[in-house]
């Protein structure tokens, strides 16, 4: 039985996906949890085979923190629409979810899921690390099914 | 030698990465989670949607009686609600597990009802008064608190006058 290339490298990649980040004009405490639980070795998000990359060309699972402000909204879109197919979407933190309390403020476009598809929620203001942990063991599951 | 000595002290006390999500993970006690919202000892004053920041709680008129809505995914777990409700009706518990899929987005609710009763004196609609003794000074005997509880505001002020 012999396995096709696109076959192997499909069963290796659900093994680590590629961490990306998109701060969509967060006030930065949310990045601080994904800082923590990228490079405290107490929560290790590579332990889940996840590594944070630095291009969205080598993204497989986006992180985004922070309520879409109006400055912001249209590089976050181009930088989303950089990042490959198949991709999973986790909004950390309540301000993409709904725009927290920085909703229906002028500066505000509104909760992220109106301009992206969002995957998976992680609420909390910061959630704490295992709670991202959490969330992006949810990525993963979604990531698998998407290959 | 010294990188011995850190040698068998790591290799006495183990890794120090938290086995979370393949293991049980600690939680810090009196950690702000999900809220919890006891309706049995709610009266209504409507402190917490006062002083909620993310704008998270609302109360509404229904003809069944006053609702209370908390929606997790715009709240900041800053436990105001909690400090300044005066029943200890509402409370935030430790649990932390909250990641959830888009599709359960509005679900993340907390519900209550505060049903509307009719004034056993005047006949006027009102919300019950909760059975919390903190809420009490002044009705001492069970029988006065449930007199108490089924009469209106107005009726109330009567009641705690000595008027009726």
């Amino acid at each position: 039985m012999s396995l096709t290339r696109s076959q192997i490298v499909r069963s290796l990649s659900a093994r680590s996906p590629w961490l990306y980040r998109i701060n969509a004009g967060s006030c930065n405490g949310c990045d601080v949890e994904l800082a923590t639980t990228a490079c405290i070795p107490r929560y290790d998000v590579e332990r889940l085979g996840c590594q944070y990359c630095g291009s969205p060309k080598h993204a497989d699972i986006v992180l985004i923190t922070g309520p879409m402000t109006v400055r912001v909204k249209d590089k976050v879109l181009r930088l989303y629409e950089e990042i490959p197919d198949p991709k999973v979407t986790v909004a950390v933190g309540i301000c993409p979810i709904s725009g927290g309390v920085f909703r229906e403020s002028y500066a505000v476009c509104g909760a992220m899921d109106q301009f992206l598809p969002i995957d998976v929620n992680v609420p909390g203001c910061p959630p704490r690390p295992q709670a991202i942990l959490e969330g992006v063991a949810k990525a993963i599951a979604v990531w698998k099914e998407r290959l | 030698m010294n990188f011995l000595k850190i040698l068998a002290r790591n290799l006495a006390l183990g890794p120090s990465t938290d086995p979370f999500p393949f293991g049980e993970t600690f939680t810090p006690k009196g950690l702000r989670g999900r809220v919890e919202f006891d309706a049995e000892n709610c009266t209504a004053c409507r402190y917490c949607e006062q002083v909620c920041i993310g704008g998270a709680i609302r109360f509404s008129k229904t003809p069944e009686g006053m609702r209370f809505l908390l929606w997790h995914n715009t709240c900041t777990f800053c436990g105001l609600c909690e400090f300044y409700c005066p029943t200890h009706a509402i409370h935030l518990t430790e649990d932390w597990h909250l990641a959830h899929g888009n599709e359960d987005k509005y679900a993340m609710v907390e519900n209550g009802l505060l049903p509307t009763i009719v004034c056993t004196q005047c006949g006027a609609e009102a919300i019950a008064i909760a059975p919390n003794p903190t809420a009490f000074k002044e009705p001492a005997t069970e029988g006065q608190k449930e007199q108490y509880r089924h009469l209106c505001a107005r009726c109330r002020r009567k009641f705690l006058q000595g008027a009726l």
